[in-house]
């Protein structure tokens, strides 16, 4: 079994992520979870997000993953027992806490456990696996030799990260931001420390320890050889645009690998489409060598924001497509939709209504309801960005 | 009762001020296996009687065969060993000579978690990111005596980066491998840095010494890193909670915020 997995912080964003290709989602529930700042997900929209993707045949895992203390131990079983009857598919711990509720209580919940354990090594993971784990997400400095190892000493569902956010500290092993900010990392309020910028003896250069995103579009098909089973988008926080480009893109490249017609201009392609949605640079980190200097960032946050996002079909009316604007657009713009099941298609816009069904030169403000005149209707929830990459340019 | 300390040495001229006091166990850092500290000990400088071992390096899978054969030769004086990485505690499960204490730095937050380690090991560091009265719970549900961190300073992040190196490789300087960081804030800490990744520490110790009044303690930890020998005579030898000398509580008077919403 090989599965794409990814993030959602919200319902919207958890269909968006199974429309366009992700075979499972992972989410907090507003109890437990390391992203208190995401909008996360109240019962009832665990049990809508658990029915939408068992409707699809696709998976929900529930991240119950802070460190525990003494006061969150209350309400836990009822809270797990409460995620067992909703239907959910596992739940993605750190705590062995979590770990004996389950089993003290015979609670029927699949546990997979969390990257913040830092698993680097077999002999840990036999440890959980004799606990009743299933499944382990590795962390992120396991190198291709360690997942290996782990894979066949083991056995397990080896989860990993493939796209995203790198923490510059082993998971868990952090607390900068309850030490500078009062904000306690590892019960989801990581105020992010480690990307801010620092001076190392008062030198003159800026200390930085930020390091680069993640991004193994290259090493997909060697990780598959080699026995990862889930492959795992990280961003809980990003948008609905981030999470439909990602999936879109590792989708394709997941699908080329299974037909054997992946190109390396599939890859780069995929590549520059993902790091400009990012708005961060990306390497392979720890997968093959000890990061270096170049794996870092130097200037602090580092990003390269863009409006290439310009707005999300909605349907169709009168033969147009409606679309909900995110960002400017204007006539004479050459615009690009991508959506589930459908090849990237690339128009220049002509002519366009406001919602009075008024032709309009541009559009301007988010949200605003806009209709374009194309050769084709589009399904609902494509996205549409503005066009920055040819494929052909590839070839 | 006299209170018994748990001195994790990182100056060998300490040694020989203290070893004759039976309320003290030296703690080593052993060289290949520990990070954030740059004078560690082979196992053959380790003569100390009732000695024990620190292990606080993640461990990879080349990492973890080099413990075990670390273990197959490890001199009688050996007592025990205080470590992070749960692959020690799969590979001492069945040893019974070890004396073995799980520090899993910034887990071990709640009596239930420690009590669950307890069923494999003899002692746990209680997390020292906790309150007071939060390790006041724990020592009271806990069912055996613990070991609480007592002074010194703390790791606050441990990266596999090499973060001072990189640095130096990135802007071409010279920067040493313990040194002071500074953020935008005038936070100060220090960063210490080996070939197995790097640490950050609090630039004050905390002092915890009125940990020393709670009952189910087995050992009180001293991290002696950056401190003069002078100084932890005084802090082991007083009574006296120092609290004027060394004001620093750490995050034991208040709680973190989960939410920002809290604030």
């Amino acid at each position: 079994m090989v599965e794409l997995l990814a993030p959602a912080g919200n319902l919207e964003r958890l269909k968006i992520a199974f429309l366009y290709g992700a075979d499972a989602v992972y989410i907090g529930g507003y109890e437990y979870s390391l992203r208190a700042n995401a909008i996360n997900f109240s019962i009832d929209e665990l049990k809508e997000a658990v029915r939408f993707a068992h409707d699809l045949n696709k998976r929900v895992y529930v991240t119950v993953n802070i460190v525990f203390h003494n006061k969150d131990l209350d309400g836990l079983k009822e809270y797990l027992i409460e995620l067992a009857q909703i239907g959910v598919d596992a739940v993605i711990v750190s705590d062995i806490a979590v770990i004996e509720v389950i089993k003290d209580n015979h609670i029927p919940l699949e546990i997979h456990l969390s990257t913040q354990a830092s698993i680097l090594n077999y002999e840990s993971a036999l440890f959980y696996k004799e606990l009743g784990v299933k499944r382990i997400v590795l962390a992120r400095e396991a190198s291709r030799k360690d997942i290996k190892i782990i894979k066949e000493k083991t056995g397990l569902d080896l989860e990993c990260f493939i796209q995203g956010a790198m923490c510059t500290s082993f998971s868990g092993k952090c607390v900068l931001s309850n030490v500078v900010t009062n904000r306690d990392s590892n019960r989801g309020g990581c105020a992010q420390v480690c990307r801010w910028t620092f001076d190392i003896n008062h030198e003159s250069e800026i200390f930085s320890m930020t390091p680069k995103d993640l991004n193994m579009s290259i090493y997909l098909k060697d990780m598959m050889d080699i026995g990862v089973n889930s492959f795992k988008v990280e961003g809980r926080m990003r948008s609905v645009y981030y999470i439909a480009t990602v999936i879109y893109e590792y989708r394709h490249l997941f699908d080329k690998i299974k037909s054997n017609t992946l190109t390396e201009c599939d890859i780069l392609y995929s590549n520059d489409i993902i790091n400009r949605c990012a708005n961060r640079e990306s390497t392979h980190q720890f997968y093959d060598k000890l990061p270096t200097h170049e794996e870092q960032y130097y200037l602090g946050r580092d990003e390269m924001s863009n409006q290439d996002f310009l707005g999300i079909v909605k349907g169709a009316k009168d033969g147009l497509v409606w679309v909900e604007e995110r960002n400017y657009f204007k006539v004479g713009d050459v615009v690009e939709f991508f959506g589930p099941n459908m090849e990237p298609k690339t128009y220049q816009i002509h002519t366009m209504y406001n919602e009075s069904m008024e032709s309009i030169d541009v559009a301007r403000h988010p949200r605003m309801q806009v209709f374009l005149k194309l050769d084709t209707l589009l399904p609902e929830n494509t996205m549409m960005r503005l066009k920055v990459f040819d494929k052909n340019n590839y070839l | 009762m006299k209170n018994n300390y748990l001195l994790l040495v990182t100056n060998k001229t300490l040694i020989p001020k203290l070893s004759k006091e039976s309320n003290i166990t030296f703690l080593f850092p052993v060289e290949e296996f520990t990070v954030g500290f740059p004078n560690t000990f082979k196992i053959e400088e380790i003569r100390e009687p009732h000695a024990y071992l620190f292990v606080n390096r993640l461990l990879d899978n080349e990492g973890i065969e080099s413990f075990k054969s670390l273990l197959k030769d490890l001199p009688s004086n050996i007592e025990g060993i205080v470590f992070d990485d749960i692959g020690i505690l799969q590979i001492l499960k069945e040893n019974t000579t070890l004396k073995k204490i799980l520090f899993l730095n910034h887990f071990n937050c709640n009596y239930k978690s420690i009590n669950t380690y307890l069923e494999y090991v003899d002692s746990v560091v209680v997390s020292t990111d906790i309150t007071d009265m939060e390790v006041s719970e724990i020592l009271e549900h806990a069912i055996n005596p613990l070991v609480l961190y007592t002074f010194g300073h703390v790791s606050i992040m441990y990266s596999r980066r090499q973060l001072i190196s990189n640095y130096n490789e990135h802007f071409k300087k010279n920067v040493e491998s313990i040194s002071t960081l500074t953020n935008d804030l005038g936070s100060h800490f220090k960063i210490v840095e080996n070939k197995y990744g790097t640490v950050i520490y609090t630039d004050k110790p905390f002092n915890g010494l009125r940990y020393r009044e709670k009952k189910n303690v087995w050992y009180h930890l001293i991290n002696t890193l950056l401190l003069s020998d002078e100084e932890i005579l005084e802090i082991i030898h007083k009574k006296d909670n120092l609290t004027e000398k060394y004001p620093y509580t750490y995050l034991s008077e208040s709680e973190t915020i989960v939410r920002i919403k809290e604030r």
